[in-house]
């Protein structure tokens, strides 16, 4: 989170991945999607096409795999201000670490194929904050590939009208078109 | 597109399309998103053609919900189409993302499976989608004939402003005949 600026957006997907950004780094400028599985990705193409402003969506490879659509959608519009995180436990992790089938298969490969315009592959903390700091004026996809496991106790955003209205007051005014 | 054998936006002010498109502008609609249904064919043209609409093809209807709660957030005022079968595809997300986050907007939803419906596959959805509005208590509007649609389609923009909930616009196939 060091390497983002205070102007990009947030996005983060259902599950531990949302309530873990919510309680270790919360801002106004973080939208949570707790509940329609999946549709970080879509919301995040939503606020891409109306704001200039570089949108960071944090999704999960499980999520991904739920919504694979999403990167024809994404990589047909390609938003220039969107960076399509997905943090890749090839596992459900938010449920009980059932495995998942994204270790058998190159998300990047997929995000590429659907014409996003840069796709890494990254395996370390290093590797992943210079993809952030130099994906920029790009429709961009990172897989990050990481352990299973950690703290499972973060606390959930429960307010989320409130939420939303701190949200949507910090990009007031902002709409490109 | 401006080629396609159902694109007819030259159509009167006065018919049923004519009177939602204008319902449309006066709402000041910029962005929509959803899939296609045969029976939204003049409305889906307004907006794809329209250009201070900007309109986003999606694969399944549960995208077009996430993108346009996206768009809302980010101050755009989108509508949302689909077939009532996308509507129970998509219901998850509307009950986990346009309701507890309070997003109001009009999904324009056509009923299949209702009366002379031939197509077995709709009967079930049918008879189930206004018992699936009304369980998650969010307003809606069968369009009939003897309605006026401009005036039903603002009362759901009003509807929706008012209750900060997504609202339903239900259109039989034939709604566009009147």
């Amino acid at each position: 989170m060091d390497t983002v600026s205070d102007d990009d957006i947030i996005i983060a997907t259902t599950g531990l991945i949302s309530r873990e950004v919510f309680e270790r780094f919360d801002s106004v400028r973080n939208f949570y999607n707790p509940g329609a599985m999946g549709l970080v990705s879509s919301i995040g193409l939503g606020i891409a096409l109306s704001t200039n402003r570089r949108v960071i969506v944090i999704d999960g490879d499980s999520s991904l795999l739920m919504n694979l659509g999403t990167l024809v959608t994404i990589g047909y519009q390609q938003p220039g201000n969107l960076l399509h995180i997905v943090i890749n436990n090839e596992s459900f992790g938010s449920c009980s670490e059932e495995r998942s089938m994204s270790g058998s298969v190159s998300l990047s490969g997929l995000a590429a194929q659907a014409n996003y315009a840069s796709s890494l592959t990254v395996f370390d903390e290093i590797s992943l904050k210079n993809a952030i700091l130099e994906t920029v004026g790009k429709l961009g996809f990172v897989d990050a590939k990481i352990e299973l496991g950690g703290r499972r106790d973060f606390k959930r955003p429960l307010d989320l009208v409130e939420l939303k209205h701190r949200f949507m007051h910090q990009l007031k005014g902002e709409v490109s078109s | 597109m401006s080629n396609s054998q159902f694109n007819d936006l030259n159509r009167s002010a006065s018919s049923t399309s004519g009177r939602i498109q204008q319902a449309l502008v006066e709402a000041e609609i910029n962005f929509a998103t959803g899939v296609p249904c045969g029976v939204l064919r003049r409305v889906i043209d307004y907006l794809v053609c329209d250009e201070r609409v900007q309109h986003v093809i999606v694969n399944r209807e549960s995208e077009a919900i996430g993108v346009a709660t996206g768009a809302y957030l980010a101050g755009r005022r989108p509508i949302v189409y689909m077939q009532n079968s996308g509507l129970f595809a998509a219901s998850n997300d509307i009950s986990s993302l346009l309701i507890p986050y309070r997003v109001p907007l009009l999904m324009i939803v056509t009923l299949r499976g209702d009366e002379g419906e031939d197509a077995p596959q709709h009967l079930v959805n049918g008879a189930a989608t206004t018992q699936l509005l009304e369980s998650f208590r969010i307003p809606y509007t069968v369009y009939n004939a003897n309605l006026d649609i401009h005036d039903t389609v603002l009362d759901l923009f009003k509807q929706a402003a008012a209750t900060q909930l997504p609202t339903t616009l239900l259109l039989k196939r034939g709604w566009d005949k009147t």
